[in-house]
């Protein structure tokens, strides 16, 4: 209960220091105090002072910050300028897309990087395999996600499988490293000169040793995905947030960002504290313990 | 194993040497332009050819590589300064300082450091010299690392705090600054270095990404970021040549991972 409490403690003190820095950075960064339509010479000279006045206004950074959280608290997350648009319809408008894609990206991935990790903890003597996928890992892990999902639109693939194939080296070498561990313990060799299937073995022996540490990288795995979905969706041209994000940083529309990297965090801090909360009591506090 | 890293060593230190004398390897500056001859094929006269503006890619190749090259480490030396400062204010303070400090740590882990970056470069000046964006995007870099690195540094500095040679350090009348100096600093050293090469690799795939995506090391100078955008038409399956880059890089990064320890990229 208590880890939950800070957990969502956590959650609320990221949404109000998002806030306030993207205030700051709305109020400050330089042409925030020019509204393009000033240089619309049919508007009168009132109605250019007050657009002056309106946008002196939001320059406030405090002001805007408190604006902001009045806003949120009735569910409006404010206006997009260069989209022209509510910044919530245009997250509810992508948020499918991206959600899809990380989906088939997550469960591709994690299929295939824990799919290869077994097979190389199980037989210890194939180093050929183990070799193999190594370096075929350490070579994608050399390319950047745009990189590979150049290459990739080069050959047709789809973004889904962009993702698949960026997140696949990174999963499989963090699980291998785990999955390699728990088969060398002695309990698993006891386990084996006692005739217990491999099957069993695996499922109750290896995946239950190596289940924190894997529930931590399943949430660090959302991470990675939602940073690398910004690349994988511009190149790959997919309407999803990645890009919406990627069309907000260059029109410099920093409320829409600010909104997008709130929700992103939330999205992540989530993952980690389902991470947290399914994982042993024991677990943790023998890792705390240990940390300190 | 140990010859592998020494090979990646000596392959490493020989890319920064030609990165830092471009003028012995090719003639022509990153940015002259010749312009009879735009796109051009690999010839005697351009190895890798001329991109669209006839700019000569080899001379390119070799300015961007030393844009790369030199800055990422200086980016990740910023953000191991700011961890060691950051990392040992909280493991040596303890209490409220440490508890803030953690708790910061943990937001900028929690972000997406892509996102954080977008929206802080997208707060930046407009009209800035290619000189001024290149020191903004690795400047950027490295302040926002710090994070990852100040836990572990202050995890050790914890450690540290309670053992038998600073506690006597202390009881002989020793100064803080010179506790810090010339007892905690030493010991903070190795895994200081390690966070520095574990950093430099991703500071080069992070530029080249924001460069991919128009964000990073502006037009005209090169960088391995921008290099790569000539790839953005598919026209790499055919010019085979234009993926000298990406060669460059991935035996680069490659060549960094190579040198770090195994037990670094355990979880």
């Amino acid at each position: 209960m208590k880890r939950l409490v800070s957990q969502f403690v956590r959650m609320a003190l990221l949404v109000l220091a998002a806030g306030l820095i993207g205030a700051f950075l709305a109020g400050y960064s330089p042409g925030a105090l020019v509204d393009e339509r000033e240089l619309d010479h049919r508007l009168s000279e009132d109605s250019l002072s007050a657009l002056r006045a309106a946008k002196g206004e939001s320059a406030n950074a405090s002001a805007n910050f408190a604006r902001y959280v009045r806003g949120l608290a009735h569910g409006d997350l404010g206006y997009s300028q260069s989209n022209n648009a509510p910044v919530e319809g245009l997250i509810r408008d992508r948020a499918p897309e991206t959600l899809r894609e990380l989906a088939i990206g997550l469960a591709g991935s994690w299929l295939l990087g824990l799919g290869c990790a077994i097979p190389v903890g199980r037989w210890r003597r194939a180093w050929i395999y183990d070799g193999a996928l190594s370096l075929t890992a350490g070579l994608l892990l050399c390319l950047p996600a745009a990189l590979i999902a150049y290459l990739c639109l080069a050959a047709g693939s789809k973004s889904a499988v962009v993702l698949v194939i960026v997140l696949t080296p990174k999963i499989f070498r963090f699980s291998r490293t785990l999955v390699v561990a728990a088969y060398g313990a002695s309990h698993v060799t006891m386990a084996r000169a006692r005739g217990i299937a491999e099957s069993r073995i695996l499922c109750t022996h290896i995946l239950r040793s190596a289940a924190p540490q894997l529930l931590a990288l399943a949430a660090t795995s959302v991470s990675m995905a939602m940073g690398a979905a910004i690349p994988i969706e511009t190149i790959c041209d997919v309407p999803g947030l990645g890009r919406l994000a990627w069309q907000a940083a260059m029109a410099r529309d920093v409320p829409l960002l600010l909104n997008l990297t709130m929700l992103v965090a939330l999205v992540t801090i989530t993952a980690s504290a389902i991470a947290e909360a399914v994982t042993p009591a024991e677990t943790t506090a023998g890792r705390k313990g240990g940390s300190q | 194993m140990k010859h592998v890293r020494m090979g990646a060593a000596v392959f490493l230190a020989a890319i920064v040497l030609a990165a830092i004398t471009p003028r012995f390897w090719v003639t022509a500056s990153y940015d002259a332009q010749f312009r009879e001859t735009p796109d051009a094929s690999p010839s005697r006269q351009f190895p890798l050819g001329t991109d669209a503006l006839g700019r000569d890619r080899l001379s390119r190749l070799f300015y961007g590589t030393r844009v790369s090259l030199l800055l990422a480490p200086a980016a990740a030396a910023l953000s191991c300064a700011v961890a060691a400062a950051l990392g040992g204010i909280a493991g040596m303070a303890g209490g409220w300082m440490d508890r803030a400090i953690v708790a910061a740590a943990d937001l900028f882990l929690s972000l997406p450091w892509l996102f954080l970056l977008l929206m802080v470069r997208a707060g930046l000046p407009l009209n800035v010299s290619p000189a001024a964006s290149v020191t903004i995007t690795f400047l950027l870099l490295g302040a926002l690392g710090w994070a990852a690195p100040a836990r572990v540094v202050r995890a050790a500095v914890r450690e540290l705090k309670d053992s038998d040679f600073l506690l006597q350090a202390r009881a002989s009348g020793c100064r803080r600054s010179r506790l810090l100096w010339r007892h905690l600093l030493p010991n903070v050293a190795p895994i200081l270095w390690a966070q520095f090469w574990i950093a430099v690799p991703v500071y080069i795939l992070a530029e080249t990404t924001l460069g991919m995506l128009g964000l990073g090391v502006a037009e005209p100078l090169p960088s391995w970021g921008g290099l790569l955008r000539e790839l953005e038409d598919g026209a790499a399956l055919s010019h085979l040549w234009l993926l000298a880059p990406v060669l460059l890089l991935a035996a680069v990064v490659g060549s960094f991972q190579l040198i770090l320890p195994r037990e670094d990229y355990s979880l």
